[in-house]
């Protein structure tokens, strides 16, 4: 290994890892103020950071490979379109409703597969035909949904005086949002339950013999995930002011799925880091080749899947 | 109100024939991925921009050549190449790990399809259908070319299944897929065996797509809408049944026809998707699958 990669290594593994942390949350505060015209693309960046990790919770963590994620994602934000538009209701009862409408589907979805133990490649199909039955759906609820032409949906409100609606206030709140639940994450991860969720996936079958019900861990999980997912949902249709059925389509599954593996599985700070370094990427590049970008992407993807199946967390750690 | 659509004894031939010809070409997609998911295991989720490629590499040789019939052959043949290149070089380490799988033949599929949208544009094209004449078939008038999709289908699926069933070849592979180490010890090459099962797989999707594209308007991820329909064929026919992906294609293909008559096309797809579902939660091994065929 060349030595440049060797001084990354021992910076983001030593005592310097902390105060790089402390860059990059302040680089994140201070976004809508080094680039006041990024900030809603900011806000879009942090967005699909917090729904890569809700996605690596499941992939990552409990090791089910789902294709149907952007069903919850557009859930959560056909949610909050529907009670503020349609239903004439706070901005704020969209999120409540948004995480128990995604927790009723994914259990109702979840059970049965989790419960009967189907196996991986069963449960990669089985989430592609609900993920494709989710996308279908939209168009044949017109009445509903909007069918394709979405819920158009007139913006967050104002609280304590400062309009949400504004790029940069809109950027805080999602900012405050992503901070809160990715940390909360990030402690149900490292607590005694994401502990035992590892060793489910080291050694179920020693698991349950040690009284462990695993079913139980992974439908956990599964539920997690699907509630953070329609949340990330429900803030990034009060940023774009539509829901429309691309929020579902399998598009923005493959999407979250490249970030996953560019971040490394099963990190957290990866995928988080990854979608927000892609969607980036994705506007700069766009400006200069905008057909490119996805061969781009594809290309990248292929690179991770074979030859750094870790992602960059795992080329950041190195061996371990 | 509801109108209640008319099905006389003359359009339902002709809705039989379009649920026959539509039914061929998921056979086609839905049996390639079937060898290859039945026998190696693997989620082969490039096979989808296999047929995209095999539609625009026929759009290619057309609009040099002019001729559909050369187009098609060139097509196949190149696809196949890749599909063999792919496999020998790129895929093998895979196999004994399906999520990875996924993901390496998820990426490949990509770059394809972007690709293709790179130089294409993500335009639709068309195609014009190289027999355009109608002729009379069981009393009904008939586009001749679709005739000739069913024909094409039906000769594919003899062909195979005569393979499978007759010759040497087919047994190896039903030994590979009934135990590698087994068959590796009974001196059958099974890296071959995988080889050649994944060239024949691509080969059908190539064909697929080069068939379907005088039917159908070719748009880069074409692919994507034909393998979820084909991948829950399978899984209700029966994970590497041969006979399954036939017999359940031809119903899917019927029930697609009939369907649009009664209900948008979208509430049949869901139909379809949900009974899939539903197969993959009670009955994982389908109408025709066997036990010991790789889970």
């Amino acid at each position: 290994m060349s030595d440049t990669l060797t001084n990354v290594r021992e910076l983001a593994q030593g005592t310097t890892r902390r105060p790089l942390f402390a860059v990059g949350a302040l680089l994140l505060l201070a976004v809508p103020i080094l680039a006041p015209s990024q900030s809603d693309l900011a806000t879009e960046a942090l967005i699909f950071g917090l729904f890569a990790i809700s996605v690596d919770i499941v992939l990552g963590y409990a090791g089910l490979l789902t294709l149907a994620p952007a069903a919850f994602f557009g859930l959560g934000a056909y949610s909050v379109a529907k009670v503020v538009v349609d239903y004439g209701q706070s901005f704020w009862l969209g999120f409540p409703v948004a995480i128990v409408l995604a927790l009723i589907l994914a259990f109702i979805v979840g059970y049965v597969p989790i419960k009967r133990r189907i196996g991986d490649v069963y449960f990669v199909l089985f989430t592609l035909a609900f993920g494709a039955i989710a996308y279908d759906f939209t168009f044949v609820t017109t009445s509903v949904t909007g069918g394709s032409d979405g819920l158009g949906f007139f913006g967050p409100p104002e609280v304590l005086g400062i309009d949400l609606g504004g790029s940069l206030p809109y950027y805080y709140f999602t900012l405050l949002t992503v901070a809160v639940f990715g940390f909360g994450l990030y402690v149900l991860i490292k607590s005694d339950y994401g502990d035992v969720l590892h060793a489910t996936r080291q050694n179920e079958l020693r698991m349950r013999y040690l009284g462990y019900d695993t079913n139980r861990e992974l439908m956990i999980a599964w539920l997690v995930s699907a509630a953070i997912s329609a949340l990330a949902g429900a803030v990034y249709v009060g940023s774009v002011g539509i829901a429309s059925p691309s929020l579902i389509s399998f598009a923005l599954t493959g999407d979250v799925i490249i970030w996953i593996i560019v971040g490394g599985t099963g990190t957290l700070l990866g995928p988080f880091a990854a979608a927000i370094g892609l969607v980036f990427m994705q506007e700069l590049l766009q400006s200069v080749w905008l057909e490119g970008y996805r061969l781009l992407l594809g290309i990248l993807f292929v690179v991770f899947v074979f030859a750094l199946p870790d992602g960059l967390m795992g080329l950041i750690r190195g061996e371990e | 109100m509801y109108e209640i659509p008319l099905i006389t004894a003359d359009n339902f031939i002709t809705y039989a024939l379009n649920g026959l010809s539509r039914g061929m070409i998921i056979f086609l997609v839905a049996s390639g991925l079937s060898l290859i998911f039945g026998l190696i295991g693997l989620i082969n989720f490039a096979h989808g921009a296999m047929l995209a490629l095999g539609g625009y590499g026929t759009y290619i040789v057309i609009q040099a050549t002019g001729n559909f019939w050369l187009g098609l052959v060139i097509s196949v043949v190149l696809v196949t190449v890749l599909g063999f290149v792919l496999e020998r070089k790129v895929l093998y380490w895979l196999y004994d790990e399906p999520l990875l799988g996924f993901l390496g033949t998820f990426g490949l599929g990509l770059v394809i399809e972007e690709a293709l949208a790179v130089y294409f544009g993500s335009r639709s094209y068309t195609i014009q259908s190289p027999l355009s004449e109608s002729i009379q078939v069981l009393g009904v008038t008939y586009p001749s070319y679709r005739l000739f999709v069913i024909l094409v289908g039906a000769v594919v699926a003899l062909g195979i299944g005569l393979l499978l069933t007759r010759t040497r070849l087919g047994l190896e592979i039903h030994a590979t897929a009934n135990g590698q180490p087994t068959a590796e010890i009974l001196g059958v090459d099974t890296a071959r065996i995988y080889t050649l099962t994944f060239v024949l797989g691509t080969a059908l999707a190539a064909l697929a797509g080069a068939l379907t594209a005088p039917i159908t308007s070719m748009y880069p991820t074409i692919g994507l809408d034909y393998i979820t329909m084909a991948f829950l064929v399978i899984i209700v026919g029966g994970m590497g049944s041969f006979k399954g992906s036939f017999v359940v294609s031809m119903i899917v293909g019927q029930i697609i026809a009939f369907g649009w008559l009664l209900t948008a096309p979208t509430y049949v797809r869901i139909l379809i998707f949900a009974a899939a579902m539903v197969f993959i939660l009670y009955q994982p091994r389908g109408f025709f699958g066997k036990p010991e065929v790789h889970e």
